[in-house]
């Protein structure tokens, strides 16, 4: 297919992807006094700024946004290396029974999240890991562990086994191999898992409340989602803008890495 | 046999150093819950009080549920929506922007919804969707007056509910795609244009079996989650009218926490945990095992 | 039991050592107030999480006046909510104060001695007149209190004031009137009435069944009535009947009510005296905007109009180590000088006639609904217990969604109400 009909048909449908986009944002710079949802598509007024700032004010929002940072950078990363660690074994050093193991791990993610949560709590509050920004991280990391092996595991299999092979006799040992020759070959695949991961742990709601209490400790979503409620509490404009506000630094997270994915690694070269 | 376990036994402690880390952090933040699930499951328990055993009578419950079958009806539509339209469209997006000068930037609009927060993508839809909502709205500019209630007919629910949950998953998909993509090994793709492949052949002799683990990944992941359907389902029509659009997660959550019956929503998660286990252990061994006898 | 709580200490504790090199520093929490001391910030939990800031606003009164801060940690899901408290019993985290729900939630952790008997509090308030001898009843269990009024709510319907007065239609003081007015609304093109699939499907259910005869309301939730009992049968065909004039707003409609009612989507609404907040947020005006009126009993001969009230409390729970903070809290909750600060904080009736109130009209109506022409009945949401509630909102849901023969809709609610009454023995 020519370039042009590729450029255009993606153009056409990235429009058709940002509309709902355009609405979130338009309908968040409403003023919450005048708002009607009969011209949901008109930008009528503009008090983005104004409800973001409300927003702020009845949610206390700035409180969590350093502790969520540091469980959507931490958590992430140790996931992505333990993930890769795991694929690493399975694929790489063939360890025995490799599927079952990989099985194990997968399995995390396979039940539903909303069950674990009342255990995992008694089991956090008994050891003291309750309201504790490291009780946070381990169970971030906990849940972000099974996505990132999957994925770690089945993009080395794309790697030949020659290249393990050559790496052992130049004499380097496996702890070697994995740093310096398979992770830097997947850091397409790391990054990917690591992003998405941040943007899934960024976004948590159910962990961060069930897990945590103190605004220092709870994630920002938790924060934000009290705001509505059917007892009063803020206007949709309010909530759609602290929606957007949230929303920033994740949507910056993936324009600063696209860079990462915009050309095929020189596997080859190996 | 003899061969092959010979040439793991040098690496096998170095193995499973590596692996451990993974294994362990999952065992005991995810599989000791899901015992203690298992276990209520066999109870009857209303979150005070100590649980009393009640054998198998929750799965009886269970099954015996006229609704629980619309719920797992529900639930498979979303598996199925969920395999054709992000899976297909985020495979078809990699490929579109793969190789194409600025494709990075072609994909962004795609990416972004996945970075805007669930409560946001809830409320967004739900006010896409209303009756006289934002869709109504367009449609009737353009002198479509007769909608249906998108949110309250069933199944039209479910099916709009997939369109959202996909507007926001395809991205993802397309992403994991093109990560298999950047990854293919130059030379064979090279000799296969020399050889004049283009088009649907190169796509069928070299990218489709070079992409194949990342297609395991991208089907496997989404199978679990279609089959964990919750967040979305909550947020738009809370399972309704009735029960109309409700999915087996939903059914647990209300059965667990709107009317504290722990032991019967325990027992829909054991059941739920079961399936999904069985589908993609399944799904995996045919796809990775093949990969795994090299 | 005990073995399973013992497994998971030791490998969350493990798991802990496992990680410590991820190496941070653990949140500081507040430090918890040494057990006898009755003053200190005390730890409050709370589904209404929205209300955080009014909590918050309120510690300017509250540190002066019981030397007591609040520490509010809201929850935006009220059913996690709940399994969480009841959870946090069962460990050293449970709360000095959190908000409950009356009915069959209390009534489940007063049998399992959970909450804090507070009948000194109550006999206190009652003597000095803070509170009405009416609410005491939904706080009383084999004649003792446990827990305090957080907030009253009456169901009362608003309407816009703009769309009354364009169709010349005065308040209705009888259900006739009412009748009138939702027809001359519905011939002049505007929905009379709102309603919803979700959640919030109750209130006209239980407006005609109260308005009809407030014994066959009560019967219900005791389990004495049926819901397949041919009077409510009969109440539910003549909901038919208004469904079928095109009475109630589109069902399919997510639009926040209270826009819906300011943009005149319908031009009443029936719902608890705590709306008002929300319409004042989305720019409505009391009096000139949007006003309330007690609905008015279906069945005119009725002496006492019955106005369905919705309370909730604030508990305290009795292993906390909050306990006397909660307590010592909890009392000075009940007076006026509390109240009146709530009153400005949250602009909500205050269940103590000697609070101050802001909204002239809030003010009447608690006056009102104490006079001997109303009664009170309990709120259907607290009212039925919690399994038949959750199957009677999705039936009441479809119905509004897709108005019909009301036959299987009551039969679905009859069948878990039969199972729940079972069970009970």
């Amino acid at each position: 297919m020519s370039r042009i009909i590729r450029t255009s048909v993606l153009a056409v449908f990235g429009v058709i992807w940002l509309l709902p986009v355009y609405l979130f944002v338009v309908n968040a710079s409403k003023s919450p006094l005048t708002y009607t949802s009969k011209e949901a598509w008109v930008p009528t007024d503009f008090a983005l700024f104004a409800n973001m700032g409300e927003a702020l004010q009845l949610s206390g929002l700035s409180a969590s946004v350093a502790s969520t940072v540091i469980y959507s950078v931490v958590s992430p990363l140790i996931a992505v290396l333990v993930g890769a660690a795991a694929g690493f074994a399975i694929v790489a050093l063939r360890l025995r029974h490799g599927f079952a193991w990989f099985v194990v791990i997968f399995g995390g993610t396979v039940f539903p999240l909303q069950m674990v949560i009342l255990p995992l709590f008694d089991g956090y509050s008994r050891v003291g890991l309750f309201d504790t920004q490291l009780g946070m991280i381990i169970v971030y990391t906990a849940i972000s562990v099974p996505f990132s092996a999957f994925v770690m595991r089945n993009f080395f299999t794309g790697i030949a086994h020659n290249v393990f092979e050559a790496s052992v006799l130049d004499g380097a040992t496996t702890w070697r191999i994995f740093r310096t020759v398979y992770l830097p070959m997947a850091s397409s695949a790391l990054v990917a898992v690591f992003i998405l991961q941040a943007t899934f742990i960024w976004n948590d709601l159910l962990l961060g409340l069930t897990l945590s209490q103190s605004d220092s400790v709870r994630p920002i979503v938790t924060t934000l989602s009290g705001m509505q409620s059917t007892y009063g509490g803020a206007q949709l404009s309010t909530v759609l803008a602290a929606g957007v506000l949230v929303s920033l630094p994740t949507v910056v997270l993936f324009l600063l890495t696209q860079k990462f994915f915009a050309r095929g690694l020189a596997l080859g070269q190996y | 046999m003899s061969a092959l376990a010979k040439r793991t036994t040098p690496y096998l402690w170095s193995a499973r150093g590596f692996i451990a880390p993974g294994v362990i952090i999952v065992a005991v933040l995810l599989y000791l819950p899901l015992l203690w699930t298992t276990y209520l499951s066999f109870t009857a328990y209303d979150g005070l009080g100590d649980p009393q055993w009640v054998g198998l009578a929750n799965y009886a419950e269970m099954f015996d549920d006229p609704d629980f079958l619309g719920s797992l009806g529900n639930t498979l539509l979303w598996v199925v929506g969920t395999l054709v339209i992000p899976v297909g469209l985020g495979l078809a997006l990699a490929l579109l922007t793969w190789n194409l000068p600025g494709g990075v930037w072609l994909r962004l609009p795609f990416l972004i919804p996945y970075a805007i927060s669930g409560i946001g993508v809830g409320l967004i839809w739900s006010f896409i969707l209303s009756s006289n909502g934002a869709l109504d709205q367009a449609l009737g500019f353009f002198g479509v007056d007769e909608t249906p209630r998108w949110l309250v007919d069933a199944p039209l629910n479910t099916v709009v509910m997939i369109v959202a949950a996909s507007w926001q998953g395809i991205g993802v998909n397309a992403l994991l795609f093109t990560i298999g993509l950047n990854s293919i090994p130059k030379e064979p793709l090279e000799a296969a244009r020399l050889d004049g492949a283009t088009g649907g052949r190169l796509f069928g002799s070299i990218l489709w079996p070079m992409l194949r683990p990342l297609t395991t990944v991208v089907i496997g992941l989404s199978i679990v989650a279609s089959l964990k359907t919750f967040d979305i389902v909550l947020g738009m029509t809370k399972g309704g009218p009735g029960r109309a659009s409700e999915t087996l997660a939903l059914t647990m959550y209300k059965e667990t926490f709107v009317n504290s019956q722990y032991g019967l929503g325990s027992a829909i998660a054991v059941f739920l945990t079961v399936v999904t286990m069985v589908a993609s252990i399944l799904y995996l061994r045919q796809q990775l095992s093949k990969k795994n006898e090299i | 039991m005990n073995s399973r709580k013992t497994t998971i200490g030791v490998l969350s504790a493990l798991s802990l050592s496992a990680l410590m090199l991820t190496a941070c520093s653990s949140g500081g929490s507040a430090a918890p107030a040494d057990g006898g001391a009755p003053t200190g910030t005390l730890n409050f939990y709370t589904d209404k999480a929205a209300w955080e800031p009014d909590f918050k606003a309120l510690n300017a009164s509250s540190e002066p006046g019981v030397n007591i801060t609040l520490n509010t940690t809201g929850y935006s899901d009220a059913n996690q909510y709940d399994a969480f408290v009841k959870q946090s019993f069962r460990t050293s985290k449970s709360p000095g104060l959190f908000s409950w729900h009356t009915g069959d939630s209390l009534k489940k952790l007063v049998d399992e001695n959970l909450v804090a008997e507070t009948s000194d509090i109550w006999k206190k308030a009652i003597d000095e007149g803070w509170v009405s001898k009416d609410l005491e009843r939904y706080y009383t269990f084999d004649g003792k209190q446990y827990c305090v009024p957080m907030n009253i709510a009456y169901w009362v319907m608003y309407y816009n004031k703009p769309i009354f007065e364009k169709n010349g239609i005065e308040v209705p003081t009888t259900w006739s009137e009412l009748d009138a007015a939702a027809t001359k609304l519905k011939a002049a093109g505007t929905t009379p009435y709102y309603q919803t699939s979700t959640l919030f499907t109750f209130q006209w259910f239980q407006q005609l069944v109260a308005g009809t005869d407030p014994a066959l309301y009560k019967g219900l939730s005791t389990g004495d009535v049926k819901y397949t009992d041919p009077k409510i049968v009969a109440i539910m065909n003549e909901w038919l009947d208004e469904q079928k004039k095109g009475w109630f707003s589109d069902a399919g409609s997510t639009t926040d009510p209270a826009v819906g009612l300011k943009q005149g989507d319908f031009a009443m609404i029936n719902f608890g005296s705590f709306f008002g907040g929300s319409l004042d947020a989305a720019g409505m005006k009391s009096g000139t905007d949007y006003g309330f009126f007690v609905i008015p009993a279906k069945n005119e001969s009725l002496t006492q109009t019955p106005v369905a009230v919705e309370t909730g409390p604030l508990c305290i729970a009795e292993n906390s180590k909050q306990k006397d903070l909660g307590l010592a809290y909890a009392e000075w909750w009940m007076s006026p000088e509390a109240q009146t600060a709530w009153g400005d904080a949250r602009g909500d009736v205050p269940f103590n006639p000697k609070a101050k109130v802001k909204d002239q009209a809030l003010a009447e109506l608690g006056q009102n609904v104490a006079s001997s022409d109303y009664q009170l009945v309990e709120r259907y949401f607290e009212a039925t217990p919690t399994p038949i509630l959750t199957v009677a909102l999705e039936q009441f849901g479809a119905f509004n969604a897709n108005p019909g023969d009301p036959m299987p809709f009551l039969q679905k609610i009859q069948d878990e109400a039969d199972k729940y009454w079972a069970a009970q023995g």
